[in-house]
């Protein structure tokens, strides 16, 4: 389909490497790949893979312990690898641009933001006159859809969101027309209904100044939004390059397969049946396919054989020699849930009209009566045994303040916390001993939550000394048993931390929680530091702890598709109020809260590609906090007046479910589009 | 650890830090077979003619009572090493162990502390000895133990705020509120989780001190209020024969060669180590 033209750009068999402790590591090797005119080339990997190394090569940008052994980077018939800085330096920012992934570090906090364009513009001798600047800046502002270009110009970085951060940074990027943009995963760091803002941006930005990109992720649903052609990579290597259905639909790489496979989606129905075993080591890959030692289907020779990539049909291209004999991945149908614990009837934790605080009242404020609002507001909640209910919303939205509440970490401002039918004291302090053994945190990060200077023998022994009063060879075994209950056997006694990879951390973590054998485990966010392979793998771990051992989990999550996959219920958050609580099923499906439709219909999702219905950008208006419902000010179905300033009543739907919207149900059902678009079997619900 | 590993740790280690060791193994040999070997008695009078000069028998020359000057510097090279590093080791753990608690208990506690340590802080070193030398009495002048309590007490302040820094940076990662949350108490969060994390920190502290240490006991010495004669400590050495300076400089430039190179060694070591350790400080222990 595609005629082969000459390419904007082209990478031929480029191997690279970092120094690091003494040692120089190959990080890319042997990677050719070439973009288009006019395409978005994705590239996806996970962590480590060397796709940000690529795209980094693309500028010739190597850093001091970095090593180029072979290849070219060939562009408008130069070879970049060859040009001296000064060179560079004319065809970086006007030729070829980065967007960089956090938007906040690259922009300076000391300059308007205006003035940091104005200064790519003179950097680069693009324009001059001082007037001819600045209206190319307020052209630049509008071109990436940001509001009150004058005004803006003069603000400072901080004075912008996440997202107008990013379009900031897009506008610095396209400031001297640039044939090529480079964006290192630009939407990483920012929420879901922005990102989706940010890639219909990219999209129409694309269409309307017809450049190419080069678009690193390691998310598949966002390229699925995006991209023309994708590049796999692995362990740095290029394993498969195809167009974007063909990629989802027929993927042949086994690797590929097992990163589609992986992937939780908001669809639950429709899953590739693969996942991927093991982790990528480094330093024991194969001189062969490196990603022999997960594979399924290696056969003998594997190992040794190195691999190229061989073309499949048109346009796509496999580094596997048993491509031929191996099947094409192929979505299936689930028709069950894989899994079902019933929850039990009683209930476990409670929370009834809870509301937080971070900051107590000063003086000064209780007098001059302008205690601050809480960020969260008259939240009820309730948990059943051995029942999971995410935790879903924005950032801002509240939803780990009250886990930490439950947690005695802060205590409430108002509202009374009961757990197991007693009340919860606010302060951890004042809680006993069986409270605090019941109710267990696992934090995001589990870099930070393992002490590196403690062995994972340490580590773990705390709970069991501190909760049972074990000691040696009971204490030995049950630190076994804890171990084991992660999969990970008694080698990793002795490690530390810093000499596991991020997965085998969270599972760390989450066994330091079981250890403590609570009723109840505060999840916050535990997925979303880690690979999408080690997600499947945490998930599955997950399911089962909770079918064995009878824990609730307070599961707090950004990712929906991650919810569909874990919860029992749902309760949305939006600015520290609660829009809607059900069941995870009637969530999913209509009618939807306004602010849950929003939700969804922002998610990208690899069965829904070129989503083109992005939801229209709402400015936030103006609305009293604590008068009307939070979420009028961005709600694409408001009704006016009403919204703004009355309490929306509280809807049952079903036997359990609630829907707290001034919209009767039926409107709100014959309003919601998201259900209609997911392709393939049948409606939800 | 074979010989190899160690030989390349030491070609990747700081220039000063080498040079530094060599130095610093020159005076811990000293000390421990130093006083084996002088060829006189340290208080033995009459080695020679009283202010006669640089001899091969007498390389620092020969002092007013008669007494062999490389003799006494060669003693005395224990009693300084040790007291400095008595001193800092003990200033270091009193000041840490006060750094931390203060700050993970926070509120007032640390709030009071942390003024303290300030108001000790603005008192020069010298001065701030002389106090607790006063403090203490006639009695106790000259007693080693003193000395030792000296440094220790002048040190501690300026640990505890380094402690406090270094812990303030630990206490609000995720373990230690893991910690909390499992109702451990403030011991055992201080011991198990702030004091692993903050020992690079305090290493780096420890060594620094430990190179000035030698200096603050050598000036006690000078000024009479270290430790007492006939016992040659270097400070208390150069101030006996600094009257002699005119006619006889070796007496003094002896033993404040000793002490100068004492100094240099030890802080170039530190400074290499300090270097080593805050690159590594963040990779844990393997």
């Amino acid at each position: 389909m595609r005629v082969a033209t000459d390419p904007v750009i082209a990478v031929e068999e480029l191997d690279f490497a970092y120094r690091t402790s003494g040692q120089w590591v190959t990080v890319l090797k042997g990677v050719s790949v070439h973009i288009e005119k006019g395409e978005v080339l994705g590239l996806v990997g996970e962590s480590g893979c060397g796709k940000s190394t690529l795209a980094y090569t693309l500028l010739s940008y190597l850093r001091s312990n970095a090593r180029i052994d072979n290849g070219k980077v060939l562009f408008g018939g130069l070879n970049l690898l060859d040009l001296q800085r000064s060179e560079l330096d004319q065809l970086r920012g006007v030729q070829i641009s980065l967007v960089p992934q956090n938007p906040t570090t690259a922009l300076s906090p000391h300059i308007r933001v205006g003035q940091q364009i104005g200064e790519v513009l003179v950097q680069h001798d693009f324009l001059q006159d001082k007037s001819v600047i600045d209206e190319r800046i307020q052209e630049l502002f509008s071109l990436v859809e940001l509001p009150n270009p004058d005004a803006l110009a003069l603000r400072y970085p901080h004075q912008l969101s996440g997202g107008q951060q990013q379009r900031v940074c897009i506008a610095m990027a396209l400031a001297c027309d640039p044939n090529l943009l480079i964006l290192d995963e630009p939407t990483t760091g920012l929420d879901v209904t922005t990102q989706s803002q940010i890639i219909a941006l990219l999209i129409r930005l694309r269409k309307q100044l017809g450049m190419c990109m080069l678009y690193v992720t390691h998310d598949l649903g966002v390229l699925a939004q995006i991209a023309d052609r994708v590049g796999v990579m692995y362990a740095g290597y290029m394993v498969e390059v195809a167009p974007l259905d063909r990629l989802f639909d027929t993927p042949r790489h086994p690797y590929t397969k097992g990163l589609i496979g992986s992937v939780p989606d908001v669809d639950i129905r429709k899953r590739m049946s693969q996942s991927l075993k093991g982790l990528l080591q480094r330093d024991k890959l194969p001189v062969g396919c490196p990603f022999q030692p997960r594979c399924d289907h290696e056969d003998a020779t594997c190992r040794e054989m190195p691999q190229t990539l061989e073309i499949v049909s048109d346009g796509h291209q496999v580094a596997c020699q048993r491509w031929r004999s191996i099947e094409p991945g192929v979505p299936v149908d689930l028709t069950d849930a894989e899994w079902s614990t019933a929850p039990g009837d009683r209930s476990l934790l409670a929370l009834d009209n809870v509301s937080l605080r971070y900051s107590a009242d000063t003086l000064f404020s209780s007098v001059f009566g302008r205690s601050s609002i809480p960020v969260v507001r008259q939240v009820s909640l309730s948990l059943r045994r051995s029942e999971t209910l995410a935790l879903v919303g924005e950032s801002g939205s509240g939803k780990s303040t009250i886990a930490k509440a439950v947690a005695g970490i802060l205590p409430p401002l108002t509202g009374i916390i009961e757990f197991d039918e007693t009340g919860l004291a606010g302060d951890i302090r004042r809680r006993t001993a069986e409270q605090r053994k019941n109710i267990q945190f696992i934090f995001q990060n589990p870099d930070a939550s393992l002490n590196p200077r403690s062995s994972i023998e340490q580590i773990l022994s705390r709970p069991l000394v501190k909760f049972f009063g074990l000691s040696n060879s009971e204490l030995h075994d049950a630190i076994d048993d804890s171990l084991a209950s992660v999969k990970l056997d008694s080698t990793y006694r002795a490690r530390y931390p810093d000499e596991l990879s991020g997965g085998e951390r969270q599972r760390v973590a989450i066994a330091r929680a079981l250890a403590a054998r609570p009723k109840l485990l505060l999840c916050d966010e535990i997925l979303s530091a880690l690979d999408v392979s080690v997600q499947a793998n945490i998930i599955s771990l997950l399911r089962q702890l909770q079918t064995e051992n009878e824990i609730a989990m307070l599961f707090i999550s950004h990712d929906l598709a991650v919810v569909r996959n874990l919860a029992h219920r749902v309760a949305v958050l939006y600015d520290g109020e609660l829009m809607e609580t059900g069941q995870v099923e009637a969530l999913f499906s209509p009618p939807f809260h306004p602010y849950t439709h929003v939700l969804l219909l922002a998610v990208p999702s690899i069965y829904n590609r070129r989503a083109s219905n992005v939801p229209a950008r709402t400015e936030i208006v103006g609305t009293a906090a604590g008068k009307g419902c939070a979420f009028a000010g961005r709600c694409p179905w408001q009704l006016g007046e009403v919204c703004t300033q009355e309490d929306p009543p509280w809807r049952q739907n079903g036997q359990s479910n609630w829907i707290r919207c001034h919209h009767p149900l039926e409107e709100l059902s014959k309003r919601a589009t998201w259900h209609l678009q997911l392709n393939g079997t049948g409606k939800p619900g | 650890m074979n010989l190899t590993h160690w030989f390349q740790l030491w070609r990747r280690s700081p220039q000063s830090l080498r040079l530094g060791s060599i130095i610093l193994v020159f005076w811990l040999l000293v000390a421990v077979f130093g006083a084996l070997w002088t060829p006189y008695g340290y208080a033995q009078l009459g080695a020679g003619l009283p202010l006669s000069g640089v001899s091969w028998d007498h390389p620092f020359g020969i002092d007013q009572l008669g007494r062999d000057v490389f003799s006494r510097v060669l003693y005395g090279t224990h009693i300084v090493i040790l007291l400095a590093l008595a001193g800092t080791t003990l200033g270091v753990v009193i000041g840490a162990l006060i750094g931390l608690v203060s700050a993970y208990i926070g509120g007032w506690l640390d709030e009071v502390v942390q003024r303290f340590a300030e108001a000790f802080i603005s008192i020069p070193f010298l001065v701030l000895a002389l106090l607790i030398i006063a403090l203490a009495g006639p009695d106790l002048s000259g007693d080693p133990i003193l000395i030792v309590m000296v440094v220790a007490f002048v040190y501690t302040p300026r640990i505890t705020r380094m402690a406090r820094a270094a812990a303030l940076d630990v206490i609000t990662r995720d373990f230690v509120t893991i910690a909390k949350l499992r109702g451990e108490s403030a011991w055992s969060v201080v011991w198990r989780e702030l004091l692993p994390n903050t020992t690079g920190t305090l290493l780096v502290e420890f060594s620094l001190r430990a190179g000035y240490a030698p200096a603050l006991v050598g000036s006690l010495g000078f000024l009479g209020f270290g430790i007492k004669p006939p016992i040659p400590e270097w400070g208390l050495m150069i101030s006996e024969n600094r009257q002699l300076i005119l006619a006889q400089p070796i007496t003094v430039i002896g033993p404040g060669l000793a002490l100068a190179s004492l100094i240099v060694g030890l802080n170039m070591f530190t400074e290499g180590l300090a270097r080593i350790l805050g690159r590594t400080v963040k990779l844990g222990e393997q």
